[in-house]
């Protein structure tokens, strides 16, 4: 659907200021009370979901006149999505879809950002959202790992760009293959050959640039005959499941983010973490992960003439209810040692790390002051280290503490669930 | 009209660079207004600079808080006041808090709670600003409109800086009222469509004792949100009646026996806005609760300060209603329900859902006041509402009002509106005419004058003129015509 | 000199006195501002007569004193400024012109008292909101009108309670009704259709009414007003606690208002109550006193038309809970003084002769607001004062009323004094200016500024008096509304 498609949604917005904050009956107080970076940021209305729809309804209406504001707003958006749960509470209507396709029309009018340019001139060069050293597969020389293009395994497991070739984050691929090994899993890795799932591209608005990505891995994937993916990235994970989905590519893969092969390998006990783990954790919601990562729900219809904004047939909306939010607290709970203290902001109306929608990339400095938000919250709950389930997080996270001095821990879930086993 | 190089400088000088904008791109955002500029002042003091800016350039400006609603001039220099967030003080002791105008409802409510508090909540919603008078669920213990504020600090048209009552003589925030006469007569901070001239830069606000718990233990995922227990000291009931006499008996006597903590007079479409998620879910639990009651009802949260004091509401409730032979709602005594509505109608989340939701539009007529009187011409104003219902124009609510009643009963608000679809002009123009005749026939017959939509001349000769009045002081209070009357709600 | 005639003509020749004794009982109070003599006294009939008498007040340049209450007066307020004055005394004005008791609403004319008003609404079912023991010749109207503080801080939402709407002539001429009485239609017009003058705010965003209290008639003369009433109580059970730390009554004050568990709630101290309740003075005066702990904080429980035993019952217990808390005791009486006699007391006015005057014929009120946490300071501050000045503090009579539903409290220091011994009545002078002022500069809120202390007391607030005088110039501009008065 294209940003017209979504003329009566943004109609709809009824400038209440929900999606700046956390669902109302959240609210804990006059700390951590916003659900949106950018509003938080930037306190023009313009920067809320709210202001961005009705900026883009207007532009529908009387021409897409980019100014050098425009593009300011538009990039200072990390997509993701709080805005659309709280907006949902009580409205029927899309949030983030139109905002997404806003982005994409920029992207498609030429009106790009250089900073984000250079990232996918670097991915169609090079096949990555990161900087490229070396291979991408070197973090697994020496792990014997299988190839999953070769060989026949039941799980493929998608490792990513930043942990594939961050020196600091391959220690997550280790501790997801360790896992893996743990549970008896018979998987294996593309190594090399693995290719960006795309979706930051995607969130970036460069939507060609994605599907062409989407388009490379499916066709590995089925020709592979792989049935199951795990990712241990929350963004992969909601690209394969989701963003695929979306556009009609995924088939019948199944996607399961780490976490939740872990809880299920917790239930069926193939995996049994006996080793205590002494320390007090929160546990931060990856928004992919989290709300983004409700599945993805087919539909096509019309407005029914009359009173009502409903549809034929009905229109069902993502509000973020099918987040995967239980599957990493039962593995946090499943780990003795363990004390899980939760933020105000969590779950559905989790706060972002900041690394989302290209603001990483272009406007490192707002990344760090929504991470930095994300520490202090941390450090409120009295935790010692703040979990994530992605990789990105954990990067935006550390960088923050160190500019910080702050003495919060950071981990990946599967740092912890290594130590466990 | 962008500003010249020279006058944006000056504003710029004042507020730095990042918190001003004049690019039409953003103008969207809020308001189908051209705005002159958008200023995110940070304190009183840079409001008050840009006041007297605006002054010396003759521009004209407006503050916003929150920004749901209002009318603006084309050309206005906005306020958006975002960054004026603050709580400055939650006095216990002595019963107040001092908000700054952006700090939401949703944020205050949440501290005071902490504190065993509570304060009147617009029925808007918690997500609007805190500071400004209004009147919503709450009213029956936390009162309403204009009477909960006490000293509150002003920048005028001109820029000066006035601080209410004791603020002005002793530094204290406890009374808004003298020395002499009160400037809160004028200075009632605003509501559309009459919004005082200038600015507000804070308010103490009046705090009440909130007997829950001092955090609702909520549960569930959004959009459906519900307490994992009722509070053992409270107790939400859905009551209808035979008749409208029967209820408004049942109401007068809950307001005189002291007994209620909210009664708000929902209608059934409300109770089924507010406990469905989407629209159709909405119109199948209608249609069932239309079924379920008897007439019109009311909602009723009792909640008790002692087990004592909330084993004697409560029956004294059972007695008032079945004296009025009221029925309880079935589908409300269900804990998960009657936990979602506690929720909401406590933390005010939901109006969204009763206005806008349907079809992204509403017409109202809310009236303050004397509630029995303005029952009885709401219930002329629903039958006039049936034969567009009948063609389709506007959401089947069975042609109902609603309202509540403001300490204990001593005062109430009534309110009716239509739900419709804006893209409609069909719709829109029926709903108008409505509107329209219905504030005509309330004129005409005694009952009230509408000020929400009725231009302020067309009000004012059947209301002791009080528009010549009120012209004469904002001319006297804004001598350069800075500073912008409101106009109806967008 | 105006023409008398022009007066007659409107009001009536009857109702129109020169005469210099008549001119000498307006001319001066019981407070300490100046003599001033007026030039007449006229008594309107009605609003029309007021209407027509501020036209001509226009049309002359003549200054208009409105008087709504009998002798004696105490605050100067109703005493001219300046020479010349005709005092409009509205005492004749006498209509209770409605109880309501679904509506819970009175609407009087000025020249209605409480012990008028009180035995109406009571047959009604209703009651009032009084402030402490006015005297018999106190107006309903100048009370609200005065923003006095009321018995029953539970029932007090507002400053402004409990008066509701009313009807005033401005300075101007021209006629004004606030809050729902404003309109559509007569007031006759909105009973026809079930219509009460009640809302207090409005039209439009302004509560015109807040602007006509604590004007002390420099805006325009009140020709009616409404006021809220409660209900009257089927079953009412009041206590009295006795301390010697006005602070820990204060607090559990502060409680009982807070969960709204009483009606009458305040505080006097010994010399105040004793003052109230002596019968044979001086004797039983000093006797009583003795006896008194040094403050006493009285409140009622009440219940209503359900089960008002339990409502009573549970109140009750609840309020141990927060005594045994604070370590005090409710009793049913305190030094002699039984808790239902101060009750049927205060609800109606003060016996004759007024309290305030029996030990010395002559009372100098000290009242400001505070909040709560100041209180016990600004006492101190007072206590010194009074030695410094030789007054002794044990004279002195302290009544300390939470109002508005605890957002604060109003104290007043009652320095009796015999005005006939120039050597005291010069002390409680200088006392009571010397006192405003240090008071004031530990943070006492005169909001109701009388007398000589008024421009001191503005002079604290120009922001506020440069609002007011623009107000002062749309209501009345040729001021000649009370001339001299608050700040005009
Ligand atoms: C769905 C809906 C339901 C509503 N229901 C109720 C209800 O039940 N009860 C009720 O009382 N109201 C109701 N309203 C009106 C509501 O009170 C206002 O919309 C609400 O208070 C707006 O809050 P805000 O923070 O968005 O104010 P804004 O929209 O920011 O401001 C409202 C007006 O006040 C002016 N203003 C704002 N802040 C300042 C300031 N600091 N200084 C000077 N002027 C200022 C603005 O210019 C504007 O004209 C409802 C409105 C809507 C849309
Ligand atoms: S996007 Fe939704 S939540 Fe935000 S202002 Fe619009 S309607 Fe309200
Ligand atoms: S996606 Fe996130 S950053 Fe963007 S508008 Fe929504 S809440 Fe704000």
């Amino acid at each position: 659907m294209a940003l017209e498609d979504y003329r009566g949604d943004m109609e709809m917005c009824c400038r209440c200021s929900c999606c700046k904050f956390i669902p109302m009956q959240m609210v804990q107080g006059a700390e951590y009370s916003y659900a949106c970076p950018s509003i938080a940021k930037y306190n023009f209305h313009a920067y809320s979901a709210g202001g961005r729809l009705n900026i883009a309804a207007s532009m529908l209406k009387k021409g897409f006149n980019y100014s050098d504001k425009i593009l300011d707003i538009v990039k200072n958006c990390q997509m993701c999505g709080a805005c659309g749960v709280s907006c949902n509470y009580a409205m029927d209507m899309e949030v983030l879809e139109p905002i997404q396709e806003f982005r994409i029309k920029t992207v498609e009018d030429g009106h790009t950002v250089p900073a984000l340019e250079k990232v996918i001139t670097s991915l169609g060069n090079q096949g990555s959202m990161v900087p490229v050293t070396g291979k991408r597969g070197d973090w697994a020389s020496g792990l014997n790992l299988k190839d999953a293009t070769s060989k026949k395994v039941n799980v493929l497991y998608h490792v990513g760009c930043l942990t594939s070739y961050d020196k600091n984050m391959q220690k997550l691929a280790k501790a997801t293959v360790n896992i893996l090994q743990k549970a008896g899993v018979n998987f294996g890795i593309t190594g090399d050959a693995e290719m960006c799932c795309g979706g930051r591209a995607y969130q970036m608005g460069y939507k060609e640039d994605f599907l062409n990505q989407a388009k490379k891995n499916m066709a590995m994937i089925k020709k592979a005959g792989i049935k199951t993916l795990v990712a241990s990235c929350s963004n992969c994970y909601q690209a394969f499941k989701v963003l695929y989905d979306k556009y009609n590519l995924r088939g019948d893969l199944e996607v399961l983010h780490i976490t939740e092969y872990i809880a299920r390998s917790l239930n069926e006990e193939t995996l049994k973490p006996s080793k205590k783990v002494a320390l007090t954790v929160t546990y931060h919601d990856p928004c992919r992960l989290g709300r983004l990562g409700e599945p993805w729900i087919h539909w096509e219809g019309k407005k029914i003439p009359g009173d009502r904004f409903v549809f034929d047939p009905p229109k069902i909306y993502r509000r973020g209810t099918h987040g995967v939010y239980e599957p990493p607290r039962e593995v946090l709970n499943s780990i003795s040692g363990i004390k899980l203290m939760e933020m105000t902001r969590i779950k559905e109306y989790a706060w972002c790390c900041g690394a989302g929608g290209g603001v990483n990339e272009s406007n490192p400095e707002f990344a760090m002051w929504t991470a930095n938000e994300r520490i202090r919250e941390a450090v409120s709950t009295g935790a010692e280290a703040i979990v994530t389930a992605c990789p990105w997080c954990e990067k935006t996270f550390n960088e923050a503490i160190q500019k910080n001095e702050s003495s919060l821990k950071v981990y990946d879930i599967v740092e912890l669930v290594e130590k466990a086993i | 009209m962008a500003l010249s190089k020279e006058v944006y400088k000056e504003f710029e000088d004042v507020v730095g660079e990042e918190n001003i904008c004049d690019d039409p791109a953003i103008m969207p955002a809020y308001f189908a207004t051209e705005f002159a500029a958008v200023i995110l002042p940070k304190d009183t003091a840079k409001v008050q600079a840009i006041v007297k800016l605006c002054n010396k350039h003759k521009l004209k400006f407006r503050a916003i808080s929150t920004g749901w609603t209002g009318v603006f001039p084309k050309n206005t220099i906005l306020l958006d006041l975002r960054r004026m967030n603050r709580i400055i003080e939650i006095n216990e002791k002595n019963m107040y808090a001092v908000v700054e105008p952006y700090v939401i409802s949703a944020e205050l409510q949440a501290e005071l709670f902490k504190r065993g508090l509570n304060f009147c909540i617009k029925g808007a919603g918690s997500n609007c600003s805190a500071m400004l008078r209004g009147h919503g669920h709450l009213d029956q213990t936390t009162s309403a409109d204009d009477r909960n504020h006490l000293a509150i600090e002003w920048v005028t048209p001109e820029g000066e800086i006035v601080r209410l009552g004791s603020l002005g003589s002793s530094d204290e925030w406890f009374c808004g009222d003298g020395p002499g006469p009160s400037l809160r007569a004028i200075i009632s901070s605003a509501v559309p469509p009459g919004v005082t001239p200038g600015v507000f830069t804070k308010a103490a606000i009046k705090l009440y004792h909130w007997p829950g718990p001092s955090k609702l233990p909520v549960v569930g995922k959004s959009p459906r949100y519900t307490l994992r227990e009722i509070p053992a000291n409270m107790m939400a009931r859905y009551y209808s009646f035979p008749s409208v006499e029967k209820m408004w008996q049942a109401e007068l006597k809950i307001g005189e026996s002291e007994i209620a903590y909210e009664l708000m007079g929902f209608n059934a479409s409300m109770v089924a806005s507010n406990i469905t998620t989407c629209n159709e879910e909405e119109e199948e639990v209608f249609r069932r609760i239309s079924q379920e009651v008897q007439g019109p009802g009311f909602f009723v949260i009792i909640a008790g300060n002692s087990p004592e004091d909330f084993a004697y509401k409560k029956k004294v409730l059972e007695k008032i209603v079945s004296d009025a032979d009221g029925k309880s709602l079935k589908s409300v005594e269900d804990p998960e329900i009657e936990g979602i509505l506690l929720c909401q109608c406590v933390r005010i989340s939901a109006s969204i859902r009763e206005t806008f939701r349907a079809g992204g539009a509403f017409n109202s007529i809310p009236i303050m006041g004397q509630r029995d009187l303005t029952i009885k011409w709401a219930i002329g104003a629903g039958e006039a509402k049936k034969p567009l219902i009948k063609k389709g124009l506007i959401v089947d609510d069975g042609g109902a009002f609603f309202g509540w009643g403001v300490e204990q009963g001593h005062l109430g608000k009534t309110e009716i509106f239509c739900r419709f679809d804006p893209l409609n002009p069909e719709a829109k123009k029926a709903v108008e005419e409505w509107r329209k005749e219905q504030c005509a026939r309330a004129v005409n017959e005694r009952y009230f004058a509408d000020l929400l939509m009725a231009k302020i001349d067309e009000s004012g000769p059947s209301l002791s003129n009080y528009h010549l009045w009120w012209r004469k002081i904002v001319k006297e209070l804004d001598p350069n015509s800075v500073s912008p009357e409101g106009g109806p709600l967008v | 000199m105006i023409a008398h005639e022009k007066l007659s003509d409107i009001v009536g020749a009857a109702n129109v006195s020169c005469e210099r004794t008549t001119l000498d009982e307006y001319s001066r109070d019981m407070s300490f501002v100046n003599t001033v003599r007026p030039a007449c006294v006229v008594k309107p009939r009605n609003a029309a007569d007021i209407k027509q008498l501020v036209k001509l007040a226009n049309e002359i340049l003549t200054p208009l004193v409105p008087v709504s209450s009998g002798s004696p007066h105490f605050r100067g307020d109703t005493v001219p400024s300046i020479g010349g004055a005709v005092i409009v005394d509205l005492s004749k004005m006498k209509r209770i012109i409605k109880v309501d008791r679904p509506r819970r609403v009175a609407i009087v004319e000025p020249g209605v008292t409480f012990g008028e008003l009180i035995p109406t609404a009571e047959k009604e079912g209703l009651r009032l909101n009084m402030p402490l023991l006015p005297r018999k010749s106190k107006a309903v109207i100048g009370s609200l009108l005065e923003r006095e503080p009321v018995i029953m801080p539970k029932y007090q939402w507002d400053i402004s309670d409990p008066l509701a709407c009313l009807e005033v002539i401005f300075g101007t001429g021209d006629e004004f009704r606030t809050g729902q009485a404003a309109g559509p239609g007569t007031v006759e017009e909105q009973w026809a259709v079930g219509g009460v003058q009640k809302a207090p705010y409005g039209p439009g965003i302004a509560s015109w009414h807040r602007l006509i209290q604590g004007a002390q008639g420099t805006m325009g003369i009140v020709t009616w007003a409404s006021m809220r009433c409660e209900i009257l109580p089927s079953l009412e059970e009041p206590f009295v606690v006795g301390s010697s730390n006005p602070n820990t009554l204060l607090e559990l004050a502060y409680w009982l208002i807070r969960l709204r568990m009483v009606n009458e709630c305040f505080i006097l101290n010994n010399t105040n109550l004793a003052a109230i309740f002596a019968k044979k003075w001086p004797d039983d005066y000093q006797d009583i006193k003795a006896a008194l702990p040094a403050w006493t904080l009285f409140y009622t429980a009440a219940g209503y038309e359900y089960f008002p035993e339990e409502r009573v019952s549970a109140y009750v217990k609840n309020i141990s809970d927060i005594t045994q808390r604070l370590g005090v005791e409710a009793a049913k009486a305190v030094g002699g003084v039984s808790a239902n006699e101060i009750l049927k007391a205060v609800q109606r006015p003060s016996e004759e002769p007024y309290w305030k005057l029996r030990y010395k014929g002559g009372c100098e009120d000290i009242f400001f607001l505070t909040i709560n946490d100041k209180l016990g300071v600004l006492i101190e501050a007072m206590n010194d004062l009074a030695i410094k000045f030789g007054y002794p503090v044990i004279d002195m009579g302290v009544y300390i009323q939470p109002i508005v539903q605890g957002t604060g409290c109003h104290c007043e220091f009652n320095l009796f004094y015999d005005p006939g011994n120039p050597g005291e009545l010069n002390r409680v002078r200088k006392l009571s200016i010397s006192a405003v002022k240090a008071l004031m500069a530990k943070g006492a809120f005169f909001s109701r500024p009388y007398g000589e202390s008024a421009r001191m007391i503005l002079n604290r607030d120009a922001a506020t008096v440069a609002v007011l005088k623009k107000f002062k110039k749309i209501f009345d501009p040729n001021n000649v509304m009370n001339p001299g008065k608050v700040c005009f």
